[in-house]
């Protein structure tokens, strides 16, 4: 019961254009006069930047083998066959020739990729410990349990760095080697393998736990490493700044892909006579081929890709942008008949 | 009495219990205690706790906010003061400490703290009146009676003395029934009925005090019973939402079952072969857990934030309401209140609209608009525009004064005007206030008021008018009383020059049938009366016949007979009335108007034109609900109408069916027809047998008019309606009747009017005026339904584009449960990122300006209509969403398929891709919201810019928490790696035009080929001013070709006579009938001449009862008398006589007065106060027995015998001559008496009362002759027999003010005895000259007594009234008497005297 549910007069509202619902509007009524031009607009712009995007990407030299090693695909089916069934698969390498008849412009950009591995597979990419990653001592020795089963050895030693990502490191390495003439030696192409990795990760969301006594390694004891591995993580690299948790290999890694078919940066290649690109001439890709992918048929490429100011080639989206562009004037062209038959249907009203 | 939801302590656990009560906040509040389940969770432990806090923390806040407003409401109620008896004396408690049983003191005006019975009052026969329309809307005022038991409990002595005990009955809500047995001790029960109980909320009227007993407090009460929660409603929006979250449910359901299918076979097929992929303890198949993940990953599905978005936006719309200076009543400044918001959009859906009349379309104002006296027509003023226009035609006026031949008869008409009611005046100070219980009745009075006729006084057996300045006064003889049956009511009356004449107003159909033969105009007046009808107003005929005295006796004798019939009593009164009211004459008729509501007809036409159909339902009375439909111009004079009036099942069935049939082809369609039914063939009608028949037939009709319909009936149309027609109802009313249409149907609004509050109490939305529906459907009802619709599917579309792209995405993760995003920003979604544009869809889309929504209303069909929210249109929304979803997955899935998307050739991650996604996401919803807004305000610009804006900045913040703040490792750094791949910029361009292009394609071809109304209506508001002249008209013609096609001039062959279509004559009044006290107990029990205090105490003697405190006044004063003159053994004989044989003589007297006056007064003659034409009458002797009759009729209290004498004796003698009369019979044979309560006691008693009554009703007697030698009589009398008295002082008093100064001596043996030199308190009766001029400090008191008693109110200048003389007076018509010619006495003591 509310007696004076209705004289308010305490709290009367200003008389303003908002609570008058009088704000100033704009009405913007979408007619076939102002949707027409700007179907056309829009899509000739589309199609107009869908052709650049399209010739820009097929400018982008792509090279790329599989070395899976299926059987009957070169000498890398060899050390498939090796390690099928075998774990850890013996050490194996094998050879990938190819030729280029012209400049391959550069920066040249080396990359893997692998295909059918579910790196965005949940259970597999919650299997860090982001913590650890960071340095952090108390994570090192206390790896979270996403880890799990990667999180402690047997014997109850903390892996480092723990989880199933980390586990499965990408471990086959490539080398390249470059004859300049026919017949002439293979001088080894060299491979800039520092600045792969994001900056931020590099610099910032990887980072080695506190040195002990000035030494990595000290700072590790008392973890053990993934039991993919061959070696402790503090001897990725011989190079301080780039080994333990700042490998940039490992770093690379890190970076789960989104789907299932993904590739990884393995090296630039910009130093010395090629920072140009790779010159003609026959090359070779020495492969060391460790890493397992037929058990989930998957597929191992590895990739010599130039990169434009948009990256590596993918025509997609410059596909994209010509099929909405031309859907749009497709679609302006629907519109103008309408336009018509209404206007027609409309004179015809008049007459009546 | 609390009525508040919560306290501090019980808030929150009730408040809490009250939310999770919500299936969806249950739902989420499961969700979020899954998520603290280890490793089920995809998406973190809090991301739903935090929403669904902050949406709990929200609502909580607006539910203290609305708490907080009824604690205030209580306090003040609880706070009120009253007065209670405690402790043996009054105290001033607060309501809230009133206890059952508490005696309780009221005063006029005051609303009453609780129910209780009513112990008795200042009114005589204890009544009281009551404003009952707090709580049933009906305007007239109840009379409620006390017991007799206790109606003599007049003080606080008494009330203390009162002890017993009040049985009564369990607190029940129905108002109008009572049980119960009231027990004083010592004294067997007396049953309480419901005339005795005063109910909390009423208001006293017209009573200056009254006691009660308690009987109910608070909740008890009949009216907190009444109020209880109304219904809670669910708007039809709302049930299809709850629907549709259902069915989203189920969706989620589906979709997490083909998840968990999906994984298992995507276990199955590479499971074994996913060596990097091994958890512990990991069971594959794990079906249940896997299930609930897939619901947690999903679970978004269902937008978590649309319920609070929703009682958001509904509560700013109901401020919009609130606010709408419109709907402002500036009259009492109310504004509209929206007491629920949940039917906001509920208001632009309305199809049936069922309307109280009382109240609602009418003020309940009656007006007398116009009259036509003897054929001519007045009050035809067309330049009366204004509301507040009365009867006001010069013309009328100057026919009367200048002589016009239908002069008498305009006297006539006026006069009886005057006469025939039951009006009660009140007099406040110059003005009198007409207290009716018919408002009809208090408008012809005040009319004839305005044209100079004032009706002054009422005694039980005479009125007093004054016409044209000179006073008359009428013996009311009978009241022959109204009834709904007989339409008319009569009164007879002797006029002043002593005629008996039967006055008679009425319906005009039995007017005419008993009008004489020599009556006139009669055609005239009967096509006047059609020219009133078709305007709407009500009219009356008046008409008059003179009867023969015996005619009048013999009818008299019958009646007599009649009213002592036990069995049928009423009904042959009625016949008896039946026979005397005959061979009239006609006068005229009045037209009353009832008057509307400020624009009634015009919002009805509007509404009309918005296809909504009204349906009047009301208590009131066919005729008058008819007469309301045309002035109101909801019928239009040429609509047929359909009448059924039926008093059995099988009548009622035959003319529904029959008109059913006639109807054929035509039922089921709108047709231009009128149902009219009473509540009685209602109530046969709902039989389950023929209830689809009628429904069917009444829904065939334009409008429908229920009248005399009970509150329940009313619902039950409402019900009938409600549960058939699959159609939005809207009851508005105005009464505590209208309450149960109120509540049922679908929404309920209230009038706020001066009626009180239940309505209002139990409405949805609160109106102050009929004509505000307009605005509150048309524009706020079809704004909230765009609004809330828009802001509905808004917030289901949203939630589905993002998080459908989820399921995409299982079908690339092998349906592991993995999200795209960042579970922060899953959980901000909704909260932050996209929670403006629903908001600003909700509270500022406008489908166009409020000026076009009420210019034309046919807008209103497209909410009307349902055609914007459905079930259907749901589904097309989720499968747009679903498109949307795609495009937003598949095209940047494809953009950044080979990871090499930066120009550093860097590679990316999932949550890359996440980035991308997501903000195409907030990008397109937003973006679609934009072009779902039709108005665009700075509002909607900065909710839709700024969330898109406020995404890019948290995610350029966000990307730099990690490692500072532990949150979203996988953020870091994400910010510079997006924003500088061009695939960034590039997909942001492609992606929401790639998903919107077909919306804006579809809307475009729509707007083209498929054109609505709205957008025309929409173009031409956009269009430029040269431009629209020439698209208005164009335009125009096509809103018509829009208009819903009513056949306007179909002729439909009815074939019962139950269709009528001319148009009727609805007769005004609004009589209560079978009361508590009848209409002639009413007129019998009021005499305003007697002096009122306006004080409010009811202590004191001065304020109670009349006739009680007179009898009481003078039964204490005893004084000596002592003459032992020849006659008193002859005095004393005839007093004992005529005390032991009352009844015998009682009779005879009451004969022999109607005889003596006809006898007195031959029609032609008339009288002039003179004491020669008394001569004549004296002889007769029947004045004399008049005169013997008063003292008997004191002792027999029939006082109203001496009201009635003292009132009209004049026409037959003089002053003199009564006086004469009364001390020759009584006066000089009093017994010097020792002993009290003889005769002899009884007899002065009173002599004592009927001289003071004649003093002090009637001073004006005294005035004359120009020796005063009445008065001095009088005077001396006084001094001797009654000294000290306030008679004597009275008597004396105005001696001294009226006496020149040269002729003080009295002369004391004139006539009468000669009274010794009485031992008189007061001033000597030789009173000095310097005595005699009034000082007007010499007695206020009684002067203003006098004053009050004599003034004339309206209060004419004294100085015309001074020389207002017979011979100035135009001759008078036959029946016209002057009586005295200086009725107005110097009312002022200032005055010098004469």
């Amino acid at each position: 019961m509310i007696w004076s549910a209705t004289s308010r007069g305490v709290h009367q509202p200003d008389n303003t254009a908002f609570t008058q619902q009088r704000l100033p509007a704009w009405q913007p009524l979408l007619s076939a006069s102002i949707v027409l031009p700007l179907f056309f607009c829009v899509g000739l712009a589309f199609i107009g930047l869908g052709l650049g995007l399209y010739y820009s990407s097929n400018g982008i030299k792509e090279l790329e083998y599989d070395y899976t090693g299926n059987p009957g695909t070169g000498n890398c089916s060899v050390c498939a066959a090796a390690g099928q069934g075998r774990a850890p698969p013996p050490s194996c390498s094998c050879t990938w020739y190819f030729s280029l008849p012209e400049l391959f412009q550069g920066p040249v950009f080396l990359y893997y990729e692998l295909s059918n591995f579910y790196q965005n597979n949940r259970r597999y990419s919650v299997s860090r410990d982001d913590e650890q990653l960071s340095g952090l001592q108390s994570a090192l020795r206390h790896p979270t349990n996403e880890c799990a089963p990667y999180q402690r050895t047997a014997t109850g030693l903390p892996i480092a760095p723990c989880g199933a990502i980390a586990n499965s490191l990408f471990n086959d390495s490539f080398s390249l080697w470059h004859q300049r003439r026919p017949g002439g030696p293979y001088v080894e192409v060299p491979l800039d393998r520092t600045s792969i990795a994001w900056w931020t990760d590099y610099h910032v969301k990887f980072r080695n736990p506190p040195l002990v006594n000035g030494s990595l390694a000290l700072a590790f004891q008392g973890t053990a490493p993934p039991p993919n591995w061959h070696r402790p993580v503090y001897q990725l690299s011989p190079d301080p700044n780039n080994t333990g948790f700042i490998n940039q290999d490992f770093v690379v890694w890190m970076r789960t892909a989104a789907l299932p078919t993904f590739r990884k940066l393995y090296a630039r290649i910009r130093q010395g006579n090629y920072s140009a690109g790779l010159p003609r001439g026959s090359y070779f890709v020495n492969i060391t081929y460790n890493y397992p992918v037929s058990s989930f048929g998957g597929h191992k490429l590895i990739i010599f890709s130039s990169i434009s100011w948009m990256g590596g080639k993918n025509p997609f989206l410059g596909i994209a942008y010509l099929v909405v562009g031309s859907v749009c004037i497709l679609m302006g062209f629907v519109m103008l008949v309408v336009y018509i038959r209404y206007q027609d249907q409309n004179e015809e009203d008049e007459e009546e | 009495m609390d009525t508040a939801k919560y306290s501090i302590w019980s808030f929150l656990p009730r408040y809490l219990f009250l939310q999770f009560r919500k299936a969806a906040n249950a739902f989420f509040l499961f969700i979020t205690i899954l998520q603290q389940i280890s490793d089920i969770s995809p998406t973190g432990r809090y991301t739903t706790a935090l929403p669904l806090m902050i949406i709990l923390i929200v609502s909580g806040i607006k539910e203290i906010i609305e708490d907080y407003q009824r604690h205030k409401a209580d306090r003040l109620i609880n706070t009120k003061k009253t007065t209670v008896l405690r402790q043996k004396v009054w105290q001033v408690v607060m309501w809230k400490e009133v206890k059952v049983g508490d005696v309780v003191k009221a005063s006029n005006g005051q609303f009453l703290p609780a129910d209780m019975l009513l112990v008795s009052s200042s009114e005589p026969q204890s009544m009281c009146y009551v404003a009952t329309a707090n709580l049933d809307g009906e305007t007239n005022l109840k009379i409620r009676q006390a017991l007799p038991e206790t109606a003599r409990m007049l003080n606080r002595k008494q009330l203390l003395s009162l002890s017993g005990k009040i049985e009564c009955e369990q607190p029940n809500r129905h108002f109008s029934t009572f049980a119960g047995n009231l027990c004083l001790t010592g004294k067997s029960p007396v049953p309480i009925g419901p005339n005795q109980i005063l109910l909390r909320g009423t208001q006293l009227k017209n009573t200056q005090w009254i006691f009660g007993v308690v009987v109910y407090t608070g909740f008890e009460t009949k009216f907190m019973q009444n109020s209880v929660k109304s219904p809670l409603k669910k708007s039809t929006v709302e049930k299809v939402t709850n629907m549709q979250i259902l069915l989203l449910f189920l969706v989620l359901l589906v979709i997490s079952f083909l998840s968990c299918v999906g994984a298992i076979f995507w276990n199955d097929f590479y499971q074994k072969e996913m060596w990097y992929i091994k958890k512990k303890d990991f069971t594959y198949n794990n079906f249940g857990f896997d299930l609930l993940m897939f619901i947690i990953l999903y679970h978004n599905l269902i937008p978590i934030s649309l319920l609070v978005t929703l009682e958001i936006v509904k509560y700013i719309q109901g401020l919009f309401i609130n606010w709408d200076e419109d709907m402002h009543f500036k009259g009492n400044n109310l504004y509209a209140v929206a007491r629920t918001s949940n039917l906001n959009e509920e208001l632009g859906q309305v199809k049936y609209l069922f309307s109280d009349k009382t109240g609602t379309l009418t003020c309940n104002i009656m007006t007398f608009k116009k009259c036509t006296i003897a054929g001519i027509i007045y009050g035809e003023s067309s330049s009366c525009v204004t509301d507040q226009c009365e009867f006001n035609d010069p013309t009328l006026l100057r026919n009367f004064k200048n002589g016009h031949p239908t002069e008498k008869y305009i006297k006539e008409f006026l006069t009886l005007l005057c006469v025939c009611h039951t009006v009660i005046p009140e007099k406040h100070g110059n003005e009198i206030i007409y207290q009716a219980s018919s408002p009809d009745e208090a408008a012809l009075v005040k009319g004839a008021k305005k044209l100079g006729f004032v009706f002054t006084a009422r005694t039980p057996y005479s009125v007093t008018i004054r016409a044209m300045k000179e006073y008359f006064t009428f013996e009311i003889l009978n009241v022959l009383e109204f009834s709904s049956d007989r339409k008319r009511m009569s009164v007879i009356v002797r006029t002043p020059t002593g005629q008996l004449r039967l006055y008679c107003k009425g319906a005009d159909s039995v007017i005419y049938e008993r009008l004489s033969d020599e009556s006139l105009f009669m055609d005239e007046t009967l096509s006047h009366l059609e020219c009133f009808a078709t305007e709407g107003l009500r009219t009356l005929c008046v008409a008059y016949t003179d009867l023969t005295e015996k005619d009048y006796k013999e009818w008299l004798q019958k009646y007599k007979r009649a009213s002592a019939v036990l069995e049928d009593r009423s009904k042959i009164i009625e016949q008896c009335y039946d026979t005397i009211e005959k061979e009239f004459l006609l006068l005229g008729a009045t037209a009353i108007e009832d008057r509307l509501q400020a624009r009634v007809p015009e919002t009805i036409e509007t509404l009309l034109k918005a296809n909504i159909r009204i349906w009047v339902l009301t208590g009131d009375k066919q005729e008058t609900v008819i007469n309301t439909a045309y002035s109101c111009k909801l019928i239009a004079s040429c609509m047929p109408r359909i009448k059924l009036n039926a008093h059995s099942f099988e009548a009622t069935e035959e003319a529904i069916n029959q008109n059913c049939e006639d109807l054929g082809d035509l039922l089921g369609q709108e047709n231009d027809l009128v149902l009219i039914i009473d509540g009685e063939t209602l109530k046969y009608a709902f039989r389950f047998e023929i209830k689809k028949n009628f429904l069917n037939l009444a829904l065939s009709c334009r409008a429908v008019l229920c009248c005399r319909l009970s509150p329940l009936q009313k619902a039950e149309i409402v019900h009938l309606v409600k549960s058939h027609v699959k159609a939005i109802t809207l009851a508005v009313g105005d009464g505590a009747n209208d309450v149960g249409m109120i509540q049922t149907a679908h929404v309920g609004v209230g009038i706020t009017g001066n009626e009180g509050l239940q309505a209002t109490n139990n409405s949805d939305y609160a109106i102050a005026q009929f004509s505000y529906l307009e605005k509150l459907l048309l524009v706020h009802g079809s704004w909230n339904y765009i609004r809330v619709t828009k802001c509905i599917l808004y917030c289901f579309y949203k939630n589905v584009v993002l998080y459908i792209i989820q399921l995409w995405f299982a079908f690339v993760n092998g349906f592991s449960g993995q999200i795209l995003f960042d579970s922060w920003c899953i959980s901000l979604y909704n909260v932050i990122f996209t929670s403006l544009p629903p908001f600003t869809l909700g509270v500022f889309e406008q489908c166009c300006t409020q000026r076009s929504l009420l210019k034309y209303p046919q807008l209103y069909a497209i909410s009307q209509e349902e055609k914007i929210f459905n079930t259907k249109v749901f589904w097309i929304e989720f499968m747009n969403a679903l498109v949307h979803s795609f495009i937003l997955f598949w095209l940047p899935k494809q953009m950044v398929e080979h990871d090499m998307v930066s120009k550093g050739g860097y590679t990316t991650d999932y949550l890359f891709l996440g980035n991308f996604i997501y903000t195409y996401v907030v990008v397109t919803v937003c973006l679609k919201a934009g072009l779902e807004t039709l108005s665009w305000t700075k509002f909607t610009h900065l909710a839709i810019w700024g969330s898109i804006i406020i995404w890019m900045a948290f995610f350029a913040i966000y990307s730099y928490f990690w490692p500072t703040i532990p949150v979203s490792p996988d953020m870091r750094g994400q910010v510079n790696m997006a924003m500088v791949s061009p695939h960034f910029w590039l997909g942001f361009l492609l992606v929401p035009t790639a998903c919107l292009i077909q919306n804006i394609l579809w809307r475009t071809v729509k707007n083209t080929y498929k054109r609505t109304l709205l957008e025309e209506i929409r173009e031409l508001e956009s269009m430029k001013v040269q431009r629209q002249d020439y698209l208005r008209r164009d335009f125009e013609k096509r809103v018509k070709a829009v208009q819903p096609k009513v056949s306007q001039t179909y002729e439909l062959a009815f074939r019962n006579e139950a269709v009528e279509q001319t148009i009727p004559h609805g007769y005004a009044f609004s009589q209560t009938e079978q009361a508590v006290v009848t209409q002639e107990e009413i007129v019998r029990s009021y005499d305003t001449t007697s002096y009122r205090s306006r004080s409010t105490s009811p202590e004191g003697l001065s304020s109670g009862s009349l006739k009680e405190m007179d009898r009481k006044k003078y039964s204490t004063i005893i004084s000596s008398f002592c003459d032992k003159g020849d006659r008193k053994d002859q005095g004393r004989r005839g007093v004992t006589e005529e005390l032991q044989s009352p009844s015998e003589l009682q009779p005879q007297t009451c004969l022999v007065v109607h005889g003596a006056a006809s006898d007195a007064c031959p029609s032609s003659v008339s009288f002039q106060c003179d004491v020669g034409s008394a001569v004549a009458l004296h002889e007769s002797g029947s004045l004399r027995k008049r005169v013997e009759g008063l003292v008997p009729a004191f002792l027999r209290g029939e006082l109203s015998y001496i009201y009635t004498f003292l009132g009209t004796y004049r026409a037959s003698a003089t002053p003199q001559q009564v006086l004469d009369l009364l001390f020759h019979r009584y006066g000089c044979v009093l017994p010097c008496s020792d002993e009290g309560g003889g005769p002899q006691d009884q007899l002065k008693e009173a002599m004592t009362f009927i001289l003071g009554t004649w003093l002090k009703d009637h001073p004006e007697d005294f005035h004359q002759p120009q020796d005063l030698l009445p008065l001095k009589v009088l005077t001396a009398y006084a001094q001797m027999n009654m000294s000290g008295s306030d008679l004597e002082r009275r008597a004396h008093l105005l001696l001294v003010q009226l006496e020149p100064p040269e002729s003080v001596k009295i002369e004391p043996e004139a006539h009468g005895p000669a009274p010794p030199p009485g031992p008189a308190v007061g001033p000597p009766p030789e009173g000095e000259p310097g005595l005699t001029p009034a000082s007007p400090s010499a007695a206020p008191a009684p002067e203003g007594e006098l004053a009050s008693a004599l003034d004339p109110p309206g209060a004419s200048p004294p100085e015309p009234a001074l020389e207002a003389e017979p011979a100035s007076v135009p001759p008078p018509a036959s029946a016209w008497a002057v009586v005295s010619s200086t009725p107005n006495l110097p009312t002022s003591p200032e005055r010098p005297p004469l």
